[in-house]
């Protein structure tokens, strides 16, 4: 129903979107996944009609958006990466206030409020001032707000941005019910894997204003099908050891932490009995190995030699 | 644009700091300067006492029969002449001068001694007296014949003052030119070389029964208000650029709404305020210090008519700076608004000092800003409510409104497609 062709935005010198084709189906849970400065808010912001494309162009349900925005405006909800709601009002006055922009009043708006109240769980605070909110209870009204006017299509630009892991799993289940349940067609942007593979079926990742990988999480798993991904711990920190390790024939790509090391080997490659011949020659104990099957964040540091937070 | 109203009140009336600003400050304003310079305007300010010798070459009983002779020479109807004889004794310049020295609340502030004018120059010379006031000689006569028949010419008071005591002097030569005021003539003062300062007095007959002065409360009630109205400007564009920051702006784009249905509410909101705010101070002036008469209609119908001018054209105002401060997406706007430009509006609209004995061109300018045009306007209401008076500078304030909203116009940016 929503998509993007070759949407391109160029900032002075930065290149922040570029030749970004998305596509949104309905029902869907679509994530946008990218680290800092991939260019996942522009590109947000540009398919908001928010922000006009240096070129390309957005769709809905094939009519291009940039000239008339206002049948995308009244069928999407956005939730910003800000907090954009009057700190001075509280969740209810707020909610109000967005509300009557959109046209309802009365007892429709009284009862649109409670339900988006109830929905992100705060009816029983709606009278406090959104400072005095905690940060992800303003993350959850923010989210409350996007869903006043009972939009289709929910975009979330990093919606769980600096919030404690109650509030995160709340937001998340939130998100989840609505497009489960209610069949809001979600797109989800996020620079933790963890979040996306959770909650969508279909992910873009993106990088340097590009889009770098798309396709279901399978999919996109798939590109490491080759590979596997060893997870080592040890009694206590041994660089001399680890460095050993990353340096064993075959092992792509080592990653070290303080007691623990994650190496990326090809599938079938015979690592055990090297490692524990290190181990033993280092004096070091192995306490725990685990061979996980890769995750989003592997594709990504497959794809582009880097972690999603670096 | 209910709901923009609504939400805008609401959050001006949650901001403490604002609310200080807007209420608490002139309020408070108003009240120290009503107390500490009540004696400028009714005289109990021990601090300034002077003595001033007043030296009288006028034979103020012939200048009056001169007058009345004239009458008779007139060929009027007897009850004619007979109303202007009586009028030539009653109105005798000198006599108001002089009972206007003697009165309570000069004489506190100025102690009169009269003495020939030999004397009187020893004496300034000597210092033991700080000026002197010279009725000069034929100064009935000139003066009635200015007032009665309109004859040219006017008649002159001479201030002497000796060096160094210009602060004084100039308390002295506001007095009898408030003196002049008080009898409503037309009046100028021109100040000469040697500290000199002469009052004309010239004019017409049929304004001489309107005797009205301003204390220092209604004074300050109306400069202090005219002044902070403007306030309302920055806190509007302060909020504006608030939701810009915090992309509430964003999603009020995402709503659809026209982006002028925005522009036009925050104008309205701050006419709303302005005018909410007038009426608190001047009905808490009122209540606590009794600085206007509560219960004549008719006055505060006037005052509401140019507050309502007044509230718009701040309304204007605010507009113009909401579509600059989004312009350049910056909070710099309203900031340098309220720490330079609002003072330097006040000083020229004459919020700070009396604009009388300033050059020609701030008085201009003055006239032209909402405030000082407002100012005028209360002023020349609260000493004669006259409609027509308040033409001139209600239209000023119109033009500036028309102004402020073209400005507005061409700044504001157009987020209305998908910009
Ligand atoms: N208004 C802007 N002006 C100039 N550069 C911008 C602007 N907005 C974003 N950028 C740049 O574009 C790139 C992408 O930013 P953004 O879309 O915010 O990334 P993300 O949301 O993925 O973190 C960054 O390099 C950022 O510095
Ligand atoms: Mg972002």
């Amino acid at each position: 129903m929503l998509e993007t062709d070759k949407l391109t935005k160029k900032f002075k010198d930065t290149l922040a979107v570029d030749d970004v084709s998305l596509e949104l189906r309905k029902g869907e849970s679509v994530g946008l996944l990218g680290p800092n400065g991939a260019g996942k808010s522009t590109a947000i912001a540009m398919i908001s009609t928010l922000l006009k494309p240096s070129s390309g162009d957005v769709r809905l349900h094939g009519k291009s958006v940039l000239k008339d925005p206002g049948d995308m405006r009244r069928v999407l909800g956005v939730v910003p990466q800000k907090i954009a709601l009057y700190e001075e009002l509280s969740a209810y006055e707020n909610l109000k206030f967005f509300g009557r922009l959109y046209g309802l009043s009365g007892k429709k708006l009284e009862q649109r409020i409670g339900y988006v109240l109830d929905l992100v769980g705060l009816a029983d605070r709606k009278k406090e001032l959104v400072k005095h909110y905690s940060g992800g209870m303003q993350r959850r009204v923010n989210l409350a707000a996007a869903m006043m006017h009972e939009p289709e299509v929910l975009i979330m630009d990093e919606p769980t941005v600096g919030i404690d892991p109650q509030s995160r799993n709340h937001l998340l289940e939130t998100i989840r019910r609505l497009n489960r349940e209610e069949g809001m067609t979600v797109l989800y942007t996020s620079h933790y894997m963890e979040e996306v593979e959770k909650l969508c079926d279909r992910v873009y990742i993106m990088d340097h204003g590009k889009v770098i990988a798309q396709g279901t999480k399978e999919k996109l798993k798939a590109i490491l099908s080759d590979q596997e991904t060893v997870w080592i711990e040890f009694d206590q920190s041994y660089p001399e050891l680890f460095k050993k390790l990353s340096e064993i024939e075959g092992v792509q790509h080592a990653d070290a932490d303080e007691r623990s090391l994650k190496l990326i080997i090809p599938k079938g490659m015979r690592l055990l009995a090297s490692l524990f011949h290190e181990a033993e020659r280092h004096g070091a104990q192995v306490t725990n190995v685990h061979v996980q099957t890769p995750t989003l964040e592997d594709v990504f540091l497959r794809l582009t030699g880097r972690t999603l937070r670096d | 644009m209910g709901a923009f109203l609504i939400k805008d009140i609401m959050l001006l009336l949650r901001d403490r700091y604002e609310l200080i600003i807007l209420l608490a400050m002139p309020f408070l304003l108003i009240a120290i300067l009503g107390f500490s310079l009540r004696g400028i305007f009714s005289g109990d300010l021990e601090a300034l006492e002077m003595d001033v010798a007043l030296v009288s070459e006028d034979n103020e009983a012939q200048g009056i029969e001169a007058v009345q002779n004239n009458v008779d020479g007139m060929g009027l109807s007897q009850e004619a002449e007979q109303a202007l004889k009586q009028l030539a004794e009653s109105a005798s310049p000198q006599t108001m001068l002089t009972s206007l020295l003697d009165s309570e609340e000069i004489s506190g502030l100025v102690a009169i001694e009269r003495m020939g004018r030999e004397q009187a120059e020893e004496n300034l010379e000597a210092q033991s007296v700080d000026a002197i006031i010279i009725v000069p000689d034929g100064f009935t006569q000139s003066a009635l014949n200015n007032m009665l028949f309109g004859a040219s010419g006017g008649a002159q008071l001479e201030v002497l003052a000796a060096d160094g005591a210009s602060p004084k002097s100039d308390v002295l030569v506001s007095i009898l030119e408030e003196f002049v005021r008080t009898v409503n003539f037309e009046s100028s003062i021109s100040r000469l070389a040697g500290d000199r300062a002469t009052v004309e007095i010239s004019g017409g007959i049929e304004t001489i029964t309107a005797q009205k002065s301003m204390t220092s409360f209604q004074y300050y009630t109306v400069s202090m208000a005219v002044m902070f109205v403007l306030f309302v400007g920055s806190a509007v564009a302060r909020q504006a650029n608030l939701e810009q920051r915090q992309m509430v702006f964003e999603r009020i784009r995402l709503s659809n709404r026209p982006p002028l249905l925005y522009l036009s509410s925050k104008a309205v909101a701050a006419a709303a305020i302005v005018f909410i705010q007038l009426s608190l101070l001047f009905g808490l002036s009122t209540l606590l210090f009794q600085t206007f008469a509560a219960d004549s209609w008719d006055f505060w119908l006037g005052i509401a008519l140019i507050s309502v001018v007044l509230a718009v054209s701040v309304g204007c105002l605010a507009a113009f700076m909401v579509a600059l401060t989004l312009r350049v997406e910056s909070d710099a706007v309203p900031a340098i608004f309220s720490a330079g430009v609002i003072s330097l509006m006040a000083f020229v609209g004459g919020s700070f000092v009396p604009l009388d004995g300033m050059p020609e061109s701030i008085r201009t300018i003055g006239s032209w800003t909402p405030n000082g045009a407002a100012l005028s306007a209360y002023f020349s209401w609260m000493l004669d409510p006259d409609v027509h008076q308040l033409s001139g500078p209600l239209a000023r304030i119109c033009m500036v409104c028309v102004l402020f909203l073209a400005a507005a116009l061409a700044l504001f940016p157009r987020k209305g497609g998908a910009a």
